[in-house]
């Protein structure tokens, strides 16, 4: 299905920090309903391009679309509306709020009530409320913390702590989510959990972009994967090319004598 | 804080108030109280901007100007009803405290501090030199009282009733909004800016509306202060105004409603108290606050709520 228009086009994308060029040209494309893998070494670029993608900094040059929409220079409020939610490499949690706080903040961008709302109370408002509490219940739930809803979320064991985020991002229904390193501080077990969640948020119709340094995790569960390195792409292919590619094996090992 | 223990405590805060207002006669008590009320009000929408959303003004009491000098001019120079400059007065706090908040929220932490710094000292001026209308340096005198039918609001107890009335109906109405979507965006947006952003929270929006909150309720507390004493000078509105309105907040407890009550309570009545220094009653002011940020850096709703916390801990390990 290679002719299918992509659900993410991500073309000539370049973005410097002073004297650093941290993307330089870099083009791809998402398949809608793809999970799709970013590897590269430290340094590569790989945040750098999510921060692009969900909005945080404009790039230099080129262009991002989204379902055929051009998002570049949309604010990241904005984009949220669209359909992109992200979670934090270092797990960005409310500390002063509970598990089920945090998840409801996800849903800001799918409710209305304003200030005067807030404060009149009206019928609609309280409706609305409710349905935003059942929402956040019914994704604590999938993730698995239905029982620590009113912990403080900072107080849970960090592998919980991001599954609380990916709950969050998903409160938003995003068409696209963008995990950054969601496995990195997880054991073996909760890892394999991840994963099952991971394509289970797939096959709920989330297309998933993921940065990640677990190779079994990301060759076990991507369609297809890119490798960065120093700010260009160095390769893409499914997880098999990946594996079997000399350029690489140069990136992460160095080169064959 | 539940929704029904809200209910509860605003309900016996409402008795107790009911209770002071028709204990105390001495007028001079009542007209502390009264200035603790409109302290509270000040208090309590300083609290939802530095509290909530995490954001500082030192100049918060040119919007607490804005309302008095607002009524005062519209009341004296132009004959209009108090009743109807009040709509103007909230609206066009509103209005201006969006215009200004905007643009200076872009600022944070220092730099914010130093913009709304600046906010103030130029609202002071314009109180203080701007003579045609604001009676300069001298104030602004005959300010015409409130008229409820046939009750004229003074400073006695149906100044008291009417101040205290507005707190409490602000009680509520913030305690709502701290529960809810609103009141979340805010504690997420002081928590962790960028989260709030990624979360669809557009923040510069955000901000600029609970500014303008904030700047209405501090405009709200100038038009009672204006019509109940019916004098009012700059000095009321200049820059220690706007700090003792920020050590309100802090001494009580940032993110706090009752916090509010309880710092500018104590902010009021602490001067009163320290007459008996004399001379060494700025000295016992300043030591006061330093030791209770030193050893309550929360605020004293936190301070006391842990303490109370700790004594059941033990007790409870005592018993066991």
């Amino acid at each position: 299905m290679g002719t299918q228009k992509p659900f993410l086009a991500i073309d000539g994308v370049s973005k410097a920090f002073g004297g650093i060029q941290a993307l330089y040209q870099v083009s791809f494309d998402v398949q809608e309903r793809h999970i799709h893998a970013l590897i590269g070494p430290n340094g590569a670029g790989k945040t750098t391009l999510f921060n692009v993608i969900s909005g945080a900094f404009p790039p230099d040059e080129g262009s991002i679309r989204l379902d055929g929409t051009d998002i570049q220079g949309c604010p990241m409020h904005e984009l949220v509306r669209l359909g992109i939610a992200r979670t934090f490499q270092n797990v960005e949690l409310f500390a002063g709020m509970s598990v089920l706080e945090n998840v409801l903040v996800g849903c800001h961008s799918r409710t209305r009530c304003g200030l005067i709302g807030a404060m009149a109370r009206w019928p609609w408002v309280v409706r609305e409320e409710r349905r935003a509490r059942q929402r956040a219940m019914e994704l604590l739930d999938m993730v698995g913390l239905a029982d620590s809803a009113h912990k403080r979320a900072v107080d849970l064991p960090f592998g919980w702590q991001r599954l609380v985020e990916i709950a969050r991002a998903l409160a938003a229904e995003p068409k696209l989510l963008l995990l950054d390193e969601p496995a990195a501080g997880l054991n073996a077990v909760e890892t394999e959990k991840l994963s099952r969640l991971i394509q289970h948020i797939r096959a709920s119709g989330i297309t998933v972009l993921l940065v990640e340094h677990d190779m079994n995790l990301t060759m076990d569960i991507s369609d297809r994967i890119v490798v960065l390195d120093r700010g260009r792409k160095l390769a893409e292919g499914t997880p098999r090319e990946i594996q079997s590619s000399d350029a690489v094996m140069e990136a992460y090992l160095g080169k064959k004598q | 804080m539940s929704s029904r223990a809200r209910l509860y405590s605003t309900g016996i805060f409402a008795l107790g108030i009911v209770a002071v207002g028709l204990g105390v006669s001495n007028p001079y008590e009542q007209q502390l109280l009264t200035i603790i009320g409109i302290h509270t009000l000040l208090a309590l929408g300083l609290n939802m901007l530095m509290g909530y959303a995490g954001q500082i003004s030192l100049g918060h009491a040119a919007f607490f100007g804005l309302g008095a000098y607002g009524t005062g001019i519209f009341t004296t120079h132009f004959q209009w009803s108090p009743w109807a400059s009040l709509p103007v007065v909230l609206v066009t706090s509103c209005l201006v405290g969006y215009a200004i908040g905007r643009p200076i929220l872009r600022l944070s932490g220092y730099y914010l501090a130093m913009g709304t710094l600046g906010l103030g000292i130029i609202a002071h001026v314009i109180f203080r030199e701007w003579d045609t209308f604001t009676g300069g340096a001298s104030g602004l005198v005959g300010i015409p009282p409130l008229v409820v039918g046939r009750l004229v609001l003074g400073l006695g107890r149906t100044g008291f009733f009417a101040v205290w009335a507005t707190v409490v109906l602000f009680f509520v109405l913030c305690g709502r909004l701290v529960d809810s979507r609103i009141g979340r965006a805010l504690r997420a947006l002081g928590d962790s800016p960028g989260a709030a952003a990624a979360s669809g929270i557009h923040t510069a929006h955000l901000k600029a509306v609970i500014f303008s909150f904030s700047a209405v309720m501090a405009a709200l507390a100038g038009y009672l202060y204006a019509h109940l004493l019916g004098f009012i000078s700059p000095s009321s509105f200049d820059f220690l105004m706007s700090i003792r309105m920020v050590t309100m907040v802090v001494i009580g407890g940032m993110a706090s409603i009752w916090g509010s009550l309880l710092g500018a309570s104590v902010i009021t009545l602490l001067p009163e108290w320290l007459h008996v220094f004399s001379d060494y009653e700025m000295m016992a002011y300043g030591l006061i606050l330093m030791v209770v940020m030193i050893f309550l850096p929360q605020g004293l709703t936190r301070g006391v709520l842990d303490a109370f916390q700790r004594a059941r801990t033990l007790r409870g390990a005592a018993s066991s």
